[in-house]
């Protein structure tokens, strides 16, 4: 009797017991395992198609520091909710701090995405697909790596330089900053690559990708912020062969019935009226806060006040500049049929079917910058020559505005500036063109001049709240922005720019 | 045995009688009278009764009948084994019946433990069992309510009174920054989860034991850190066949007491001008007209309405039923029980409520003298209307600020759609609008079943195999129409309507095999356990979201012009090969050990199985030979335990790196694109907590007072936490075994039984002290900040206990432009601002978190609690208090109910804000000319959270047994009756961020009070 129940006992244990480890290795169903990924060419692409991906959100951030924290922009200031105090208007007001929030968004989501372009580099040479491939997508992540690198040494300074994944997060401790020289000798060996494996020009259904124009337009751009001058026109020269032009109506160029035309050199591809989730969104942001449909195509959609246009920069506009009414509307007319003063940027305001879902590309690099480029820089090397003039006036030109001439070295520098200011207004050109222009205590002078006049005349109300006195107080340190103090809380060796 | 023992019960009351014979003619008279158990009405046989201090005696018969001839003065004593002795005096009497109170203490008392059971006397392990008589008639929705106040060292906090709401239950404090502090819950041997859920009927259980040491919990292995609740369903008692009706019928409401009085109509208008005045005063150093003054607030006095929004979301009479039926049938060979359940809770906030319908069927029997049997099932339904209630811009923070000079009706009876929205106050949503209009259901239909065989062989070997299963599914529809304002501010009608659906479904089976030894030889005993146990559960879900719907009335995805969808699986698994064995050396010294070794799922390849031992020993010195015999010390144990146990809870695939989308424009169409989510972590493993538990059981006087002492020391090491890492390594944080956190203390509990004449009182008191503490953070960051800079953070820092909060410490509030100049700059602080102390000593109070300190002590000195009991004939009373001394919470709406900028109403005590030098408030509120230097998160919202809850009141009175009912008795239960605290929000109790995260009040679902009545029937 016993035996037979100890016999089915042994086998029913057998059987139980037989669950192997088999049973412990369990992985996402939902997603891709990264320790097998970067193996074909589809996963490589894609894993490049990525790192594209994550330049989106960091160009719908990117107006905070480039424009919003100059002359150019300011905001409809929100009495009632403060919320953003902190986070946006330090940026506005010059209050940045090592904990101001943006500021730490801004480093991170740079590292974050560039772990993505090292782990593809190191990963792709194993890869079982042709190297004529390999080769264009190197060029194209290195790009795009170097445009990281020239965005981080200009709003940081020195930066930690990485360019291989790690292995393990304690590895990250062992890493310091680099100096300003070694960051731009990476970049110009990443951009200098690129230029020369990228093609210059793609099928249909590649456009967007980078190309080697843009390659030889950022790195021209390098040189120019080096103050490398002869480079900077050796190489922009080699992009005006490459068949890129002017389009004759300024507003095309920000049309996103004509993306990736011949003026584009580089566009943050977005696709809207769609629920694809690749919009872009910027009128979302700058159209005014209480506009309620009157500037956005949907009834009573509000804007979120953001990067309003300052009364400096309207003013700016030469009469008859043709690009005034592209860029900006000084107010719009409400629900009630009134007037309401509140200015906001037009440039990529354009209608859509797909309520939050704009179409609207973002132009990083284009044509008319090159041309201004080439005049800045020549003037540099030679003083205002008739080449120079010639890049300048043709854009002057398109904008309905006569040609300059009889300028001094120094007067035609400011011409350029002035241009640029108008031409590619918006565009998220104007911080680094102060920098570049200008050193860090004529830098915080300017400032605090424009400070001054949004003080006592601001461009939108107030609300009755008055500034407070550090509102508007440039200092010359503040020419570089804070390292996020979360970064160096947890790596005592990271040195903090001086001032913050 | 049974059979044997009802023959001889007759046969010894006839020899008893025949032996008292001769003194016959002595006594005086004879007394008769029936003895019954108080829980369960009926007659219990075999009970002795003694005249106290002869050796005169007799025994009830199989109906409890007894007669004894005793003298006018004697004292009876009436004794039997499961019972609490009882003495009542003669005085005369003929009749005298007797009901007895079980005595749960009982040492012969069998305690469940993990994977078995034990005996109470045998236990040297940190064991609390939740005694059900204690609990009284409470109407509880969920099984965490029966533990409240019942265990020292388990803290079960009611954070919010969402009907139908598990509470939350933490065991001996929190014991891990990353990877959650609940308890596993374990039902009839099935370990379900750190969730017991809202599907288990509270009256279908019969037991709950709470294991607390490693020693107890190490056998559950990586989830045992932070303790395991055994649950134990009820089944038939053997030989009597039952048919019990439970009734609890009630209402609930929110108390006066218990809610934030917000400025009304005229108040708030008041506070407008006031505000528009000052800042004239202030800014331009005028005195302004009356036509400078908004028409709307010109003549506050002439508001024309108020509205206390809290008052219109809140039911004042919402009701509670709750209905059980069980028939259970105990005789032959094969036992069952069977119960319906039905459980109507409509919710203290208008629209909201919970349902639940249960059937259960427990099994279990012999088949033949070798194999047993036990099934369970059990089936239920809840239906559950929620709404969004907690947080500041969910439905009670923003019925606390939206603006009271609105009504709630046009005058055509319809709902006023937009409240608010003007002269810079924050344009809402009609908040009784919204409860009514928004349709939000979840759905649930939960099965769990387990079943076991168990083969007895070569005598003292079993074998038993079980299989356990629960299969969830829910359903869950949340539709906002075109109709109602946006939930932020100044959004008003018509908006975009919304849909979400969402389904889900898990399955999470498991299967034990235990082998066990059991053997006494002479004066040693043994017991063994063999066990091996696989599980895995996996969930699945699919949700959708529609958009853009034509019209409001067709509320289903196929309406929505925009529509998205989702679909999600995940699932872990576990192996685990344990053993335990247990030795006792004439009862006197005892010895336990157990080892598990467990593979999981959930980490890293280089780390997947882990190692639990355990032991403990306990020495019972009542039994030695060296201690007199005491009449008084019925038993006292010293016992002493160590083990290692671990958490698990981090996620089913956290040591994996994987890729997530992140798409992008190639070509005009959508290029598919890959990124990387995650470090890799193959070391990833198991956080391991080594606990040391010293422990004194006393039972003084026949157990009547039984007295147990705890002292704990729990140190959590490898602790599994997401850290901060530099960016540079491509991620900002990254999940690791780093960390070391302590958890010490004392518990005492304290049980007292006692009869006078004929009232039986009963009280427990129990207290604990637990005492947390950061040892280590290790890596380059010994911090870590939860929260933010308007909301409070929680910041565990080494040598300090988890999550203290942190802020500005406010020191006054500045009263001059003098003031503000001669103390540390704050910039933009203007006189009326709150004045915060330069911590860091640098001069400038920087608006980040440099000048941030601990500024309040979210964990209690101590919690206690005390239930007091007494039955007086038909009567029977229960009282249960609980309580929380010294701890702090931030009310952390007060930033919004006391932000003076004019965009929310206000607190009535603002009215006292500081307005002018020469009137400058009671110095608790700001000034209204700014909004900076007040909402930050400071000291001034900190506030001491002790208290007291008169929880529960319980008096029931029971009817004489007739021969067609066996018990029929009628109750009355007051439910959070009574709450003593100087905390000014309505919940000293709730804990919005839960976790490591604790003492944060930004408003939550009220807690009611509830009265019911109801009936037990027994037929």
């Amino acid at each position: 009797m016993n035996k037979k129940y100890i016999a089915v006992l042994v086998m029913m244990m057998g059987f139980l017991f037989s669950c192997s480890e088999e049973f412990l290795n369990k992985t996402d169903p939902t997603v891709l395992v990264a320790s097998t990924y970067y193996q074909t060419e589809t996963q490589v692409e894609q894993a490049v198609n990525g790192v594209y991906g994550q330049l989106q959100p960091l160009i719908l951030n990117q107006w905070q520091y480039n424009e919003f924290i100059t002359d150019n922009t300011t905001l409809d200031f929100n009495v009632g909710n403060r919320g953003q105090g902190p986070a946006l208007e330090a940026i506005e007001f010059w209050q940045i701090n090592a904990a101001t929030p943006n500021i730490t968004s801004l480093y991170n989501s740079i590292y974050q995405a560039m772990v993505n372009i090292n782990t593809i580099l190191a990963k792709m040479p194993a890869a079982t697909f042709s190297d004529e491939r390999k080769q264009q997508f190197e060029g194209e992540l290195k790009f795009i790596r170097g445009y990281y690198y020239f965005l981080l040494v200009q709003y940081f300074g020195e930066v930690i330089i990485m360019t291989e994944p790690l292995a393990t997060p304690s590895e990250a401790y062992a890493f310091e900053r680099q100096p300003v020289e070694d960051v731009y000798a990476q970049i110009e060996s990443d951009l200098n690559l690129a230029a020369s494996v990228l093609p210059v020009s793609y099928n249909a259904l590649n456009k967007g990708r980078v190309t080697q124009g843009a390659a030889l337009t950022l790195l021209g751009k390098v040189y120019l912020t080096k103050k490398d001058y002869a480079k900077a026109i050796t190489t922009l020269n080699q992009v005006l062969p490459l068949g890129y032009s002017l389009l004759q109506d300024y507003a095309l160029v920000f049309d996103p019935k004509n993306k990736n035309h011949a003026e584009s050199i580089f566009d943050i591809q977005f696709q809207g009226d769609n629920l694809l989730g690749e919009q872009s969104n910027f009128i979302y942001t700058f159209a005014p806060r209480e506009s309620a449909g009157a500037v956005i195509n949907f009834p009573g959609q509000n804007g979120g006040g953001w990067n309003i246009p300052s009364r400096d920069i309207i003013a700016a506009y030469e009469t008859g500049d043709l690009r005034k009414d592209v860029s900006l509307k000084e107010g719009y007319t409400n629900k009630s049929g009134a007037w309401v003063p509140v200015p906001f940027i037009n440039k990529y305001n354009h209608p859509h079917t797909v309520l939050g879902a704009t179409n609207d590309n973002w132009p990083v690099l284009r044509y008319a910058d090159v041309l201004l480029m080439l005049a800045e820089a020549i003037n540099e090397v030679s003083g205002p020559t008739s080449e120079a003039y010639g890049y300048l006036n043709a854009v002057r030109s398109r904008a309905g505005l006569s040609g300059l001439s009889g300028l001094d070295k120094d007067s035609f520098r400011a011409a350029v500036l002035a241009e640029r200011r108008i031409e590619l207004a918006f565009e998220n050109h104007r911080w680094f063109d102060l920098k570049r222009t200008m050193t860090s205590d004529q830098l915080a002078a300017f400032l605090n001049a424009y400070g001054l006049i949004e003080k006592s005349n601001p461009t939108t109300s107030r609300g009755g709240i008055p500034f407070s006195s550090a509102d508007f107080q440039f200092a010359p340190y503040e020419a570089l922005f804070p390292i996020p103090a979360d970064q160096i809380r947890i790596n005592s060796k990271l040195t903090q720019n001086p001032g913050y | 045995m049974k059979h044997n023992y009802l023959l001889l019960k007759p046969l010894w009351f006839f020899l008893t009688m025949l032996a008292t014979a001769n003194f016959v003619y002595a006594q005086s008279r004879t007394v008769s009278g029936k003895v019954t158990s108080v829980e369960e009405g009926s007659a219990v046989p075999g009970v002795n009764i003694l005249v106290k201090n002869t050796t005169t005696g007799s025994v009830t018969d199989v109906d409890g009948n007894y007669s004894i001839s005793v003298n006018d003065d004697a004292i009876l004593v009436f004794s039997s084994i499961g019972f609490a002795s009882q003495e009542i005096a003669v005085s005369g009497r003929t009749t005298i019946d007797v009901a007895l109170v079980a005595d749960i203490q009982s040492l012969s008392e069998v305690v469940i433990v993990g994977y078995g059971s034990q005996r109470r006397a045998d236990i040297t392990s940190a064991v609390s069992v939740v005694n059900m008589e204690n609990i009284g008639d409470v109407p509880a929705t969920n099984v965490t309510r029966l533990l409240q106040g019942q265990a020292p060292g388990v803290q079960v906090r009611q954070t919010s009174g969402r009907p139908g709401q598990e509470l939350e239950v933490t065991i001996r404090g929190i014991g891990s920054l990353g990877a959650g502090s609940q308890p596993l819950y374990v039902v009839d041997g099935f370990p379900v989860g750190t969730s017991i859920g809202q599907s288990l009927n509270p009256s279908d259980i019969e037991s709950i034991s709470v294991l607390k040491d490693a020693a107890s919990t190490a056998i559950y292995g990586a989830r045992g850190s932070n303790g395991v609740i055994l649950i134990t369903t009820k089944s038939a008692k053997e030989g009597q066949l039952n048919l019990t009706f439970d009734a609890n019928y009630g209402v609930q409401n929110i108390p006066d007491s218990r809610r934030t009085k917000m400025m009304n109509g005229v108040e708030f208008a008041q506070f407008k001008h006031d505000s528009f005045v000052d800042k004239i005063r202030y800014f331009e150093k005028r005195e302004p007209s009356i036509d400078e003054v908004p028409l709307e607030f010109r003549y506050p006095e002439q508001t024309q309405y108020s509205t206390d929004w809290f008052e219109e979301i809140t039911n004042q009479n919402a009701r509670f039923q709750n209905y059980n039926v069980t028939l259970s049938a105990g005789k032959g060979d094969i036992r069952s029980l069977v119960s319906i359940g039905y459980l109507d809770q409509e919710g203290a906030v208008i629209e909201t409520g919970f349902k639940r319908f249960n059937v259960r069927a427990n099994v279990d029997g012999k088949i033949n003298d070798f194999i047993s049997m036990g099934w369970n099932i059990v089936g239920s339904n809840s239906n559950e209307k929620y709404a969004n209630t907690d947080g500041r811009d969910a439905l009670i923070g923003r019925a606390l600020w939206t603006d009271p000079r609105y009504p709630v009706y046009n005058p055509d009876g319809t709902f006023l759609n937009y409240i608010g929205g003007t002269n810079g106050v924050f344009g809402a949503v009609n908040p009784v609008q919204e409860m009514h209009e928004m349709d939000r259901n979840l759905n649930t239909t939960n099965i769990l079943t387990n079943g076991f065989l168990q083969f007895t062989f070569l005598k003292d070997f079993k074998f038993k195999s079980s299989v356990n299963a629960t299969l969830i599914n829910s359903a869950q529809k949340e539709f906002r129409p075109s109709t109602l304002a946006g939930t932020g501010f100044n959004l008003p009608p018509p908006r975009e309507a919304s849909l979400f659906q969402r389904s889900f479904e898990s399955l999470n089976i498991a299967a034990d095999q235990l082998l066990t030894y059991g053997k006494r030889i002479n004066d040693h005993s043994f017991d063994g356990l063999l066990g091996y146990s696989v599980q895995e559960e996996t969930a699945k879900s699919l949700t959708a979201t529609g958009n853009q719907f034509p019209n409001d009335e067709v509320r289903y995805l196929d309406a929505a012009i925009k529509k998205n969808a989702g679909s999600s699986e995940a699932s872990w698994s576990l192996l685990a090969y344990f053993a335990r064995a247990n030795y006792s050396y004439r009862d006197k010294y005892l010895l336990s050990a157990s080892y598990r070794r467990e593979g999981s799922s959930r980490f890293g390849a280089n780390n997947k199985w882990g190692n639990f031992p355990a032991m403990s020993v306990g020495w019972r010195i009542s039994e030695e030979s060296f201690i007199p015999d005491l009449a008084w010390l019925t038993d006292l144990k010293l016992r002493a335990s160590y083990g290692v146990t671990g958490n698990n809870n981090i996620g089913n695939y956290t040591s994996l790196s994987n890729m997530r989308p992140e798409n992008y424009i190639i070509g005009n169409s959508i290029a598919n694109g890959q990124v990387l989510a995650r470090f890799a972590n193959a070391d990833l493993g198991w956080e391991q907590s080594k606990q040391t538990d010293v422990g004194l059981d006393m039972g003084l006087f026949d157990n009547r007072l039984i007295f147990t002492a705890e002292y704990y020391n729990r140190v959590t090491d490898d602790m599994l936490l997401a850290i901060d890492i530099p960016v540079i390594s491509g991620f900002t944080q990254t999940i690791s075994n780093i960390g070391k956190v302590e958890n010490k203390g004392i518990e005492l509990a304290l049980d007292y039984r006692t009869s006078v004449n004929e009232i039986n009182f009963r009280g427990n008191f129990n207290i604990s002290f637990n005492r947390n503490k950061v040892l280590e953070i290790r890596g380059e960051n010994d911090e870590i900040w939860n929260g933010g800079f308007y909301s409070v953070y929680n910041v565990s820092k080494v040598g300090r206990p988890i999550g203290m909060l942190h802020g500005f410490k406010m020191i006054g509030i500045f009263n001059t432009d003098a003031e503000v100049a001669e103390s540390p700059t704050q910039d933009g602080a203007i006189p009326g601002t709150y004045k915060y102390f330069d911590a860091n000593g640098d001069g400038v109070i920087s608006y980040d978190q440099k000048d941030m300190i601990e500024i309040g002590n979210p964990h209690p000195a101590f919690n206690w609690a005390m239930t007091l009991g007494a039955d007086y004939k038909m009567f029977d009373l229960n009282v249960l208090f609980t309580g929380a001394q010294n701890y702090d919470v931030m009310r952390n709406i007060e930033a919004t109910t006391m932000n003076m900028d004019g965009v929310f109403n206000i607190l009535q005590s603002g009215v006292n804000r500081w307005r002018s030098a020469e009137n400058p408030g009671d110095g608790r509120g700001a000034t209204s000319n700014t909004w900076k230097w007040q909402r930050e998160s400071n000291s001034r919202y900190i506030y001491d959270a002790s208290h007291i809850w008169v929880k529960n009141i319980s008096l029931g009175f029971s009817f004489p047994e007739t021969t067609a009912l066996k018990n029929a008795r009628l109750f009355f239960s007051a439910e959070n009756l009574f709450l003593i605290s100087d905390f000014p929000g309505s919940n000293p109790e709730i804990n919005r961020r839960g976790g490591v995260n604790p003492g944060v009040d930004d408003e939550a679902y009220p807690v009611p009070r509830t009265f019911s009545v109801g009936a037990n029937i027994r037929f």
